[in-house]
Formats: C-alpha cells, sequence, structure tokens
C-alpha cells in the first residue's frame, strides 16, 4: 500500500514537472528544425540561429536590452543598497512600514506599472513641454528641447524602479543579520562612515547586493510588459521584439531566440542559487573547510596590498563599458534618422542595410502588433515615427483624423513604379499621403485531402460536413465580413440588419459545433499539420504554410466565388514628422522594383510595383535556378479576374463598429 | 603625575524624550583604570559612547585635554574601543583586522594624507601580537578563533593605534569564569605596561573592584558615588551602592547622636559623624563584620532559619525580630539554634536617606535575592539607541 502510494506522488511529481517543461522543451527542440514550422519536424539544423544572429533587428534589440538591462541594474543596486541601509538606520515601526511599501510594487500587476509609468512620463512631457517653451521664449543662451517622447531614457527609468525593490529585498535581510558592532569598530579605528561602509559593511553585506543585482538584471531581460508602456517608438527590447515577430508568422526564429533568452535567465538564476549554497557551506564548514586554489587566490588578491590593482581592474572595465556606450551612440546619435514602424517580419532585413549603406541614414525600425494597436500608441502620443505602413481602413481613419503628413511625390520618383490600380484608392482617394507597400487577399485554405469535392463558396465554412474541422478567423471584421460576402450583401454595410444576419449565419455554425475554435497566429500549426480541414486567412501566409506541411496535407488557396476582401498596406509619414527629408528618401527607396522584388521573396506578400509584379518569376528563376511555381504566384499576387471580385474594408462609423464588437462578444465561443 | 584627561561636564542624553543620562559629571585623569559599573541601562555604555564619539549628548561639553570634543566624529578622537562581542572584521584574518586601524591613511598637521609603510604597520602588528600572545595566529581566520582570542585580537585591534584612552565596554561578558579571571590580569598588565587610560565598563562589581583605580558605580542615568575600590565598598553613599557592591544588611536606624545609632530600640557605637540629632538614617553592616556570640553575651539575638555552605564561609541567615540578616561566618550554628551576635563600631556604616531606602538589604525572601546576584546576565545591554536587535 505504502509502496503505490510513494509510486504515485512520484508518478504525480513527474507529471508536474512535465506539465511545467514541456512547452519549454518542446520550444527549444524545435528552434533546431529544419524547416520553418513548429508542428512537423524537418530535421536538424542550427539554421534559425544563424539567421537570428544576422537579423539585425533582433541584435538591435538584443543591445538595446543588454544596456537597459546592465545600467537599470547598476543604477538600481547603487540605489537600492543605499535605500536599505537608510531603512535601517530608522526606527523599527517605520522600516517595517517602509518594507511593506517597497514590496508592494513587485506584487503590483505590471500592467499597472507600465501604463502608471507611460501616463506619469507623458504628464512630464507635457509639463516640461509648457516650461521649455516659457523658459525658450524668456532667455536665449540655452535652448531647452520642448517635445520629449518615450525612448530609451524613459526605458531605462522605469526599469530603474522596478529593479529598486527587488536590490532591497535581498540586501534588507543581510543588514538585519549584520552586526553593527563593526562599523563603529572602523569608524573607532579612524574610517569615515563611507569608508567603514566600504571596507566592513560592503564585504558583509555583498552577498545581498550580488543576488539582488543578478535578480534585477533578470527582470530586466524579462521584462515584457512594462518596457511596452514606457520604451515609445525608439527602441525596443528584445521582449517587445519576439512579441512583435509573433503577429504575423511564428518562426523558428523565435523558438531560437527565446531559448537563448530561457538559457541566459537560466544561468543567471543557477549563479546566484549556487552563490547562496557556496556562501552557506562556507559558513556551515568555517575551520574545517580547506579553502580551494581559487578562493586562496581570491584572498590573496582582496589583499590590501593589489589594492591598486583592483582599482586599476575596476576603472579599466568602467571606462570600456562606457566606451563602449559612448561609442555605440556617437555613431549612431551623429548620423541622421528615420524612424520606421512596421508589422513583424514585414521586411527582407538587407534592404534596411543597404538603404544605410547608400544614404548614411541610420533606420530605427521597430514594429506593432496591429492596426489597433498602432492606432491607440499613436493617440497616446508617446511615438514619434515618420514612416507608419496601416491597412487601408486604418489609413482612412488616420486621414480623417488629420494624423497624416500629405507627401511630396517629387521626392519619391518610384511611386511612378506603382500600378494605377493600387493609386487613388477609397481610403486616398486623392492619393495624397500614401505609397503602397504589399497587397494582398483573404482566402479559404483548406486540406484538399481532408475534404470531399473542390470548394469554392464561403460556405463550407458554415457546412455541418465539416463539422469541427474548420478554424473561425479570430477577428469579427473578417468573420462576419465572410458571411456578408457569403449573403451577397456589402462589406462594408452600415444596415445592422444586414450584419445582424451575417452574424446569425456564424452563431447559427457555431452552435451546430462546426468550428474547432477561433483562431490567429495557431492556423499555421493547426493547418500544416493537418488538425484541422479549413480555414480563413492571407494569400501570403498560406505560401508559407504550403512549404512547411506535413506528410498527407494537401493545402489549398482558394479566393470565394462570392467575391472577397483584398487589402492594401502602404507607408504614410505621421502629420509633424521630426525626418521628413529622410522618410520621403526611405518610401522612396522601398518603392523601387529592386526593394519590391527582395520584400517580395522575402515576406510573400505581392507587391504593387508593376514591374517587380512581372519581373518576379525571372528574378526567381535567375536566385534560385528553378522555375517559379506560376500556380502559387498567382494566389501570392491575384489575377485581375480575382480581384475584381474582391472589395476593400472601408472605415466603418462607429457605431458599426460598436455593433461589430457586440456581437463578437455575444459569439462567445 | 595624575593629570586629568577627560571631562564630561554635566551630560545629558535623552532618546525620543526619554532620559538615558541625567548630569553626568566625571572627570578621567591620564594614565588611570576607570570603571563604570552599574545593572543594565544604568547608562554606563551610553556614557562610554558619548566618549567614544558615537553618542553627541543632548546637552553638556565633553572635554578633552580642555578641549570640547563634542561633536568630533570617532575616528578623529585618539580613543579607540574595545567592543562588547568584539566586533572583528569576519572578512579580514587576525593580522589583517590588527592592521586595519594602520592602515588608514592619516592626515598630519600639515594636511597631508600619509599612510603608513607595510614595514611599520608589520612591525607593529606583530608586537601587538606579542603581547596579546597571539603570535603565530596571523593567517588565522577570526571564526577559526575562541573566545578568548578574538577577544584578544580585538584589544590588539585598538591597542596598535596607540590611542590615549582606551574605552572597554563589558569586554569579558561573553568568556567562562576561569577565563575572565586570566584577562582580568592580562588586562591589567597591558594598562600598566603602555600606559593608556582605560575606561572600562561593566555591570560585575567583583570585576570592577579587582581591576580598577576608580569606580563609577550608576543607577537610572546618574552616578551614584565615585570613588576607589575600597572606599565604594566600605564607605557606600546609599543603600543601592551598599546593595550593588557585595552583601549588605541595611537597616533602619536613628541617629541618636554622634558615634551612637540606634538600632531596634538598642544603641549601638559607631564611627560615623555629621548628622543631625535623631535624624532617621540607612545602616549597612556587612555580613562578614557580624561576630556570633552566644546567646546571653549578644547585643541581638536571633533565630537561624538557614544556613548555606561556601566554601570558604557559612551563609547563615537569622531572624531578629521579624528581620532577617545574612551573617557569613566560619562557624557552624545549626537551623534552629538561637545565637546572639557583636557588632564592632567599625562594622557599622551610617548612610543618609535616599530615593533606594528601604528598597535593599533585607533577607526575608533570601533564596531569590541570591539568585539574582548569581545570576551572570551578561547580555547585551537595553540601552543606546533603544533599537537593537
Amino acid at each position: 500500500m505504502r509502496k503505490t502510494n510513494r509510486a504515485g506522488s512520484r508518478l504525480l511529481i513527474g507529471l508536474v514537472f512535465l506539465f511545467l517543461y514541456a512547452p519549454i522543451i518542446l520550444l527549444i527542440i524545435f528552434s533546431f528544425n529544419a524547416g520553418d514550422s513548429s508542428a512537423v519536424w524537418k530535421g536538424f539544423s542550427l539554421d534559425w540561429y544563424g539567421r537570428l544572429f544576422r537579423n539585425r533587428l533582433i541584435m538591435e534589440s538584443v543591445y538595446t536590452t543588454l544596456l537597459v538591462s546592465l545600467l537599470a541594474t547598476v543604477i538600481a543596486t547603487a540605489a537600492g543598497t543605499f535605500a536599505a541601509i537608510g531603512l535601517y538606520s530608522l526606527g523599527r515601526k517605520r522600516r517595517e512600514a517602509l518594507l511593506t511599501v517597497n514590496n508592494i510594487p513587485m506584487i503590483n500587476a505590471d500592467i499597472v506599472t507600465g501604463v502608471s509609468l507611460c501616463l506619469f512620463f507623458v504628464a512630464f512631457f507635457q509639463g516640461w513641454g509648457s516650461f521649455a517653451r516659457w523658459f525658450n521664449s524668456v532667455q536665449s543662451a540655452v535652448e531647452l528641447p520642448e517635445r520629449l517622447v518615450l525612448g530609451f531614457t524613459t526605458l531605462l527609468l522605469a526599469h530603474v524602479a522596478f529593479n529598486i525593490p527587488y536590490v532591497i529585498l535581498n540586501v534588507a535581510p543581510k543588514l538585519r543579520q549584520m552586526d553593527r558592532n563593526p562599523m563603529d569598530a572602523a569608524q573607532d579605528l579612524g574610517c569615515t562612515w563611507m569608508g567603514a561602509f566600504w571596507k566592513v559593511m560592503l564585504p558583509e553585506i555583498k552577498p545581498g547586493i550580488v543576488s539582488g543585482a543578478l535578480i534585477a538584471f533578470t527582470m530586466s531581460i524579462d521584462d515584457f510588459i512594462i518596457s511596452y508602456f514606457t520604451a515609445g517608438s525608439s527602441s525596443s527590447t528584445l521582449a517587445m521584439a519576439i512579441y512583435g515577430m509573433t503577429k504575423k508568422r511564428v518562426t523558428p526564429e523565435i523558438n531560437a531566440i527565446s531559448t537563448l533568452l530561457f538559457l541566459s535567465v537560466l544561468v543567471l538564476l543557477v549563479l546566484s542559487n549556487l552563490k547562496e549554497v557556496r556562501q552557506e557551506a562556507r559558513e556551515r564548514l568555517g575551520a574545517a573547510r580547506k579553502p580551494s586554489g581559487l578562493e586562496r587566490a581570491r584572498q590573496r588578491f582582496s589583499e590590501p596590498r593589489y589594492l591598486w590593482v583592483r582599482r586599476g581592474l575596476a576603472a579599466a572595465l568602467a571606462c570600456g563599458f562606457i566606451g563602449v556606450v559612448g561609442f555605440l551612440s556617437y555613431v549612431t546619435g551623429s548620423r541622421p534618422v528615420v524612424n520606421v514602424c512596421s508589422w513583424g517580419e514585414y521586411i527582407d532585413p538587407a534592404l534596411i542595410d543597404q538603404f544605410e549603406e547608400e544614404t548614411g541614414i541610420r533606420v530605427n525600425y521597430q514594429t506593432a502588433e496591429s492596426n489597433e494597436t498602432l492606432y491607440s500608441l499613436l493617440k497616446s502620443g508617446g511615438a514619434d515615427y515618420d514612416v507608419i505602413v496601416p491597412s487601408d481602413y486604418m489609413i482612412g481613419r488616420l486621414i480623417a483624423e488629420d494624423m497624416l503628413e500629405p507627401l511630396d511625390y517629387s521626392q519619391i520618383p518610384n511611386y511612378g513604379l506603382i500600378e494605377d490600380r493600387f493609386k487613388n484608392l477609397p481610403f486616398d482617394p486623392d492619393n495624397q499621403y500614401t505609397v503602397p507597400y504589399t497587397w494582398g487577399t483573404l482566402g479559404i485554405i483548406y486540406n484538399a485531402n481532408a475534404v470531399e469535392e473542390e470548394i469554392t463558396s464561403w460556405g463550407a465554412l458554415y457546412d455541418d460536413r465539416h463539422a469541427g474541422e474548420v478554424l473561425l478567423i479570430n477577428n469579427s471584421r473578417d468573420a462576419i465580413g465572410e458571411a456578408l460576402f457569403y449573403l451577397g450583401y456589402s462589406v462594408n454595410t452600415t444596415d445592422p440588419a444586414e450584419i445582424r444576419q451575417a452574424y446569425e449565419l456564424v452563431a447559427g455554425a457555431n452552435r451546430r459545433g462546426v468550428f474547432q475554435g477561433r483562431v490567429m497566429d495557431e492556423i499555421f500549426q493547426k493547418m500544416e499539420g493537418g488538425n484541422a480541414a479549413i480555414a480563413t486567412y492571407y494569400a501570403g501566409d498560406y505560401l508559407s504554410m504550403v512549404d512547411n506541411q506535413a506528410e498527407g496535407v494537401d493545402l489549398a488557396f482558394v479566393v470565394p466565388e462570392e467575391g472577397s476582401n483584398w487589402f492594401v498596406d502602404a507607408m504614410c509619414m505621421l502629420k509633424d514628422a521630426p525626418h521628413q527629408r529622410e522618410a520621403h528618401m526611405w518610401m522612396n527607396f522601398i518603392a523601387s522594383t529592386e526593394a519590391n522584388l527582395a520584400n517580395m521573396d522575402y515576406i510573400w506578400y505581392a507587391s504593387p510595383n508593376g514591374k517587380a509584379l512581372e519581373l518576379y518569376p525571372e528574378w526567381y528563376e535567375e536566385e534560385y535556378g528553378e522555375p517559379l511555381d506560376m500556380e502559387l504566384y498567382q494566389i501570392m499576387a491575384a489575377p485581375a479576374e480575382v480581384l475584381e471580385r474582391c472589395t476593400m474594408y472601408q472605415n466603418l462609423d462607429a457605431g458599426t463598429l460598436a455593433l461589430y464588437n457586440d456581437l463578437w462578444t455575444e459569439l462567445g465561443i | 603625575m595624575a593629570k586629568e584627561l577627560i571631562r564630561l561636564s554635566d551630560c545629558t542624553m535623552s532618546f525620543d524624550g526619554e532620559v538615558v543620562l541625567d548630569g553626568i559629571n566625571l572627570y578621567i585623569n591620564d594614565e588611570e583604570f576607570l570603571t563604570l559599573l552599574g545593572p543594565s541601562g544604568c547608562g554606563k555604555t551610553t556614557t562610554l559612547r558619548i566618549i567614544g564619539g558615537f553618542l553627541t549628548p543632548t546637552s553638556g561639553d565633553v572635554l578633552f585635554d580642555g578641549v570640547r570634543i563634542n561633536s568630533v566624529p570617532p575616528h578623529k578622537r585618539t580613543i579607540n574601543t574595545v567592543f562588547q562581542k568584539y566586533a572583528l572584521f569576519p572578512h579580514l584574518n587576525v593580522y589583517e583586522n590588527i592592521a586595519f586601524g594602520l592602515r588608514i591613511p592619516k592626515t598630519d598637521a600639515s594636511g597631508h594624507k600619509a599612510r603608513l609603510p607595510e614595514g611599520e604597520i608589520d612591525q607593529r602588528v606583530m608586537e601587538m601580537l606579542e603581547i596579546v600572545n597571539l603570535r603565530g595566529f596571523e593567517k588565522r581566520r577570526i571564526t577559526q578563533l575562541s573566545g578568548g582570542q578574538q577577544q584578544r585580537v580585538a584589544i590588539a585591534r585598538a591597542l596598535v593605534n596607540r590611542p590615549r584612552v582606551l574605552l572597554l565596554d563589558e569586554p569579558l561578558g561573553a568568556l567562562d569564569l576561569k577565563l575572565r579571571k586570566d584577562m582580568q590580569n592580562e588586562l591589567k598588565r597591558i594598562q600598566k605596561a603602555m600606559g593608556i587610560t582605560f575606561i572600562y565598563v561593566t555591570h560585575d562589581q567583583e570585576e570592577a573592584l579587582a581591576m580598577s583605580d576608580t569606580v563609577v558605580v550608576m543607577d537610572g542615568g546618574k552616578i551614584q558615588q565615585i570613588g576607589t575600590p575600597e572606599d565604594i565598598y566600605n564607605e557606600p553613599k546609599n543603600a543601592f551602592v551598599a546593595d550593588f557592591i557585595g552583601e549588605s544588611n541595611i537597616l533602619d536606624g536613628i541617629m541618636r547622636q554622634d558615634g551612637v545609632v540606634e538600632l531596634f530600640n538598642r544603641r549601638f557605637q559607631c564611627l560615623d559623624k555629621g548628622f543631625e540629632k535623631d535624624e532617621a538614617v540607612d545602616v549597612v553592616i556587612r555580613p562578614e563584620d557580624i561576630d556570633i556570640v552566644p546567646e546571653d553575651q549578644g547585643q541581638l539575638r536571633g533565630t537561624v532559619t538557614s544556613v548555606t555552605f561556601k566554601g570558604m564561609q557559612y551563609d547563615i541567615i537569622v531572624d531578629f525580630y521579624g528581620f532577617k540578616w545574612l551573617i557569613q561566618t566560619t562557624d557552624l550554628s545549626p537551623v534552629g539554634s538561637r545565637i546572639g551576635i557583636k557588632i564592632d563600631p567599625d562594622g557599622i556604616h551610617v548612610m543618609r536617606k535616599s530615593q533606594y531606602s528601604g528598597m535593599f538589604g533585607d533577607y526575608s525572601s533570601y533564596s531569590e535575592e541570591y539568585e539574582e546576584i548569581s545570576d551572570a546576565n551578561y547580555g547585551p545591554e537595553g540601552e543606546g539607541s533603544g533599537d537593537e536587535e
């Protein structure tokens, strides 16, 4: 009986650990996958790691992350240590109260911390703006900047702010354990308080400071939410970069970078734990233990006669660090810059390098995860992008709200290469604001081996024969739009009756169990692995699924006969953008045929550049030595007769948007 | 030869409105061994910390060589301290602990910061190791030393700086009895050899009497008596001092005239003079100053109620008219026997009434009292900032 109990509990523990670690282990395994699927194993490869180190967006975010984490750790460790010492010179009651207050930020939800810091910074910037304007108007000796935005400084301040409590929490117990008398003794022997602090208190509380610093560093590297709200537009941390990448396509590059992030945090934690264990062992064994060679060397090195060597080393390290940071900020700061915000995995990174090389302009390339988040970021005033790449309906909204700057097309000669059918579209009827970037269609992706006949109609989504096999797109506009197409209504209708009827079609199918679930990014794994038969998504993404489909899966794409949505993402410049000349140069560069060819090849979304569309099959053959699969190319760049039956989304009025929202909530799952 | 070195003049110290020291006036001579003696919380450690510079008195002055040093920080005073529980630096070895003070650059008269050459440091540390008998221990870690050895390191660390004054805050409190006796002799020897002023804090009256040139008895933040050990023992100023130093029977008496005091309606010859006629007084009679005589020859007659064998003598409790006395004698008188006592005039010490009258000196609850006395409550004192843990 006892035996089975023990076996049972072991099994339980095993299961718990499996549950805890399976996702991470899976992630690590798939970071070595040769294919670019997260569901199908195609052999071992280090390809994704290689790609990672060549991806400048990621490397830049790694640099930002390391820099902000290191600086924040140093500042927070110093501030936290002295704060803890200050706390300990207070009376017990006040100290305990303050320590409790210190704990609150750590328990507080990150999102609350992030949002409040963001609000705080923005409010401060506004106050500063008025002050600076007044100050500049009354004197002319010093010119204060009038416009401050979220950026590296605010990111750093936020990190320092949330790190300090962790340092205090780690240093405080060491102070409590510490015998106060040696501090007095050191002063008695001739030290000033500061001297006694360095010579006596610091060695005593060092383990607490080191573990506090390690935890602060780990927290900084890890942090996403607080960074997200305080980094603004010009810096993004690694976690933010990863999040941006997950939005379009989950590539194993993310697995690789996540693996590295996981491992580095793990190493830090192991280090801090090891330190503690060794410290305890030393205290326990005390005299009985013989010091190891390393310890003897360390002890020798800590003798006063090596003081100057130690100081020199520390100074050299500090100088080196400051030098590297200074050099990098000089290099990056002295060059003209253009701030671009786009979507994750939405550009061939080589193009950025090429542009920088050709023009000497530094591209600060950031990503947002959806039109809606981009919109709210712009509205909050926290961003100072020059160029953004929103989708059609969002452009309409931004123009309506006077948030875009009209372009000077004389500075964008390559605009002439854009096909006429992508100009003067409803969202920008006189084409004053936009340079089209990509276009594509929404359609049905299905596994031909899992359905009885070829699918040509949206009706397949609501067909009981496919019960449990259909993935509903988790986006109200698309999901209800598909039903509107099926019912023959306009996809931009504002008639509540029509919209409700479309909704009922979806809801009915949902009640009958036709849908397996509402998904966005999971579509990739589900379809590639053959775990669902039918889904709706964008043509470009279909191509990447085909590339990764598992054995026995035969994915097909169709733009249904009732018609579908087609979309255009276009480059625009924000009102009062600070780097307008550079922004124009960037847009012109991206509109070029060469850039469009490279982009099309990299992101598999069709180009609006007529020449690029025409040249691509030729270019492909030259590049890869095999002919382009024209059938697939027709899917990526839909031919005119397909495009004819497609409609573009328009920006809906507030009432209709609210109806969409309510219905979508009502659908539940 | 006795030159005044330190003077505390009307020093008062209060923490959060609580008065810990109340108008202390004290001077300390050069090369003197002075002991601050008193129970926990009497203010003796606070006094020491004021002299050391760790506390600034709320009011009053601290003079060193005639110069006011109230706000001079500890590191600028030529005073060093041996702390309670030693306060050694755990991350340094014995040698580095002792060399600590020598390695700190000193500012000389011309304002130049100067560092002692390694050779001199080495020589002085070795010299100190010799003095405290710790040769060969230089490379040991502090945690590898016994309590007595740590104590010696603490003393060496303080003395190596050649201070004018060494402050010792209950330095022997954590040692066992035998070691304590040895260290008492050692300290006395070092003090004599180096010719340094020692200011010693303890609550152990035996230690105080054995080592000091001058004893300062403190209670309730006030000095109760200053004097040589003999003065303090033989001529206590009040019931507190009489009780705290040694054993005492303290009785209510009436001074009938110079040299005559009345106890239990009987008149006794004494040597004390200068009291009002018929003044109510406290009378101290030391247990060893009482002679036991046959009942009919005694000035007082009583019944033995308890006997304790103490090795050198018996402690016997005798009931005289309901008041219990402690008598130390070498002759055994069994419990229940009736005895008489005789007291010589020089065995009687008359004191004026004080706030302590009636609080001490009655052995009715003998066993408890004895326990309290023998209880070596060596621990951190509850004084100081009131925030110790």
